[in-house]
């Protein structure tokens, strides 16, 4: 009996020691945990770098690319009514056809104005290269859908354009849809030339935009000769000017916000002497038209030729001499 | 007394059956000694290439790069909002090839630890080290661990006539020596 009750205590210890090993084995085995961790993190570090290039897709590619396309659609335009010297009927629209397809009334603009700006530059062009290179670089299946662009003005020497996007991704691990997705951006209209003046002297006037650096109180006849010999543009506080995007459609009403105003300079006019103000929207509006009584020439002979040696005929209407501050010394009435 | 020396033998046995196992356990856990340099090698592709991106002129320290560096005064660089990939982009886009490399070279100076190498790729071209020695080839060839972080690069070449170069894939390779 004493044999019989060793032995199993034999296999007692001996169990006990395989359950011990068993429960470290057990503990001590990494394999299936950590082979969760890396597919985990692996997902999270895809994940992390899809959402980054969605990010930069909506706040940087198309931020990128709507500036560019604004300004080459507006060049675009500008041509197209140098080219046909007529305004547009309606800037939205076009402006919309143009930036998307590249294209006015069905026809590619580029044919019109004999200028490669659009091609390649739309924004369906854009979409499309960011969708090839994405599925190259990130192995991601994109979709972008445009729904709408638009241009506005805010500020007197800024165009603002809003472009609306419905963005999907897929890649293997996960699926991005971002509806009506809101872009803007902010382009400067310097540089850019006039529509107004090219339509309304058949594109042999032309004059670039370039804001004059005089402070509101501090004109005077010489600031107004340099004004137009340089072509300069001013905006008055409340002004009565259309702004930049109205000269498109010849909507020449006020544009508090944003009105920008220019003189004409008679020597680049066929028939210089006009019954007119030569401030340009009011000179081919004829809103002063034959009426003398309300002009001043720039000038006071015999002693003080004014503007006149220079740019002879150059008349203003009461209001603009006034902000111009030209005085008496350098004005007679017209008539 | 005999039954109580058995009961001590069988003890021992588990015991150093139990020691057995734990350096069995030990050995078999000593060859995950590499993932962290897996981890390290990856950490340093993303970082290289995080730095390149995020990282603008303006806020560059470089006496050749950065603001009012050698490529700031000659004119090569002229927009500090620029960052370091959107302006080793703007290089490749100009066919600036041999500029694009030296500006990588500088600014990835002490970036990547002395005993890995690395290269930087723009739109499957190689920009970083611009001609790659033999020894450089047969080092990434023959690695066992080649990592690699990819971004998507663009840019404005000129801002007043707003020319937009890209979208181009851009790559860094990272691998020890």
């Amino acid at each position: 009996m004493g044999k019989i009750s060793s032995n199993r205590k034999g296999i007692f210890f001996t169990f006990i020691a395989i359950t011990i090993i068993s429960i470290f084995i057990l503990v001590s085995t990494p394999q299936s945990d950590i082979s969760l961790q890396k597919d985990t993190k692996a997902v999270s570090a895809r994940i992390n770098s899809i959402d980054s290039y969605i990010d930069d897709l909506q706040s940087r590619y198309f931020e990128t690319v709507l500036r560019a396309t604004t300004y080459k659609t507006l060049l675009s335009l500008v041509f197209y009514m140098n080219a046909t010297t007529s305004y547009l009927t309606d800037l939205d629209s076009n402006f919309q056809e143009v930036a998307i397809n590249g294209t006015i009334n069905k026809v590619q603009i580029d044919s019109i104005t004999n200028k490669k700006i659009m091609e390649n530059n739309t924004l369906i062009n854009w979409s499309n290269k960011i969708v090839q290179t994405a599925q190259d670089t990130l192995n991601v299946n994109t979709t972008i859908t445009i729904n709408n662009v638009s241009v506005f003005q805010t500020k007197p020497w800024n165009v603002d354009a809003s472009l609306s996007i419905d963005i999907s991704v897929k890649s293997n691990v996960a699926e991005w849809h971002k509806k009506n997705v809101t872009i803007t951006t902010t382009m400067s209209i310097e540089g850019l030339h006039d529509p107004y003046y090219l339509v309304n002297t058949n594109g042999d006037y032309t004059n670039q935009i370039k804001r004059s650096s005089v402070e509101f109180n501090k004109w005077n006849i010489t600031f107004v000769r340099e004004h137009l010999r340089n072509g300069t543009y001013v905006h008055w506080e409340n002004s009565e000017a259309p702004n930049f995007l109205m000269r498109f459609t010849n909507t020449i009403t006020n544009s508090s916000c944003c009105g920008i105003e220019s003189l004409v300079d008679p020597n680049k006019i066929s028939s210089p002497d006009r019954i007119e103000s030569y401030v340009d929207y009011l000179f081919w509006s004829h809103t002063f038209q034959n009426q003398c009584t309300k002009l001043y020439n720039i000038t006071k002979p015999p002693s003080n030729p004014g503007l006149w040696d220079e740019f002879r005929y150059f008349k203003l209407d009461t209001e603009r001499v006034i902000i111009y501050n030209i005085t008496s010394q350098d004005t007679v009435r017209t008539c | 007394m005999l039954t109580k020396k058995r009961g001590y033998f069988f003890a021992l046995d588990a015991v150093l059956a139990l020691f057995v196992l734990i350096i069995g356990v030990f050995l078999v856990a000593s060859s995950y000694i590499e993932v962290p340099q897996s981890a390290q090698v990856s950490l340093l592709s993303d970082d290289l290439m995080n730095f390149l991106s995020e990282t603008k002129i303006k806020n560059l320290n470089n006496a050749f790069a950065g603001i009012g560096g050698t490529l700031w005064l000659n004119g090569t660089i002229t927009d500090a909002d620029n960052s370091l990939l959107q302006q080793i982009g703007e290089f490749y886009a100009a066919k600036n090839f041999d500029t694009a490399a030296t500006f990588v070279q500088n600014v990835s100076e002490n970036i990547i630890p002395k005993q890995f190498l690395y290269e930087v790729w723009v739109n499957n071209t190689i920009i970083y080290p611009k001609e790659p020695s033999a020894e450089h080839n047969r080092s990434k060839n023959s690695t066992a661990l080649l990592l690699t972080s990819k971004k998507i690069a663009f840019g404005l070449i000129n801002k007043t006539t707003s020319n937009v170069w890209g979208p181009y894939k851009s790559e860094v390779f990272v691998w020890e020596r």
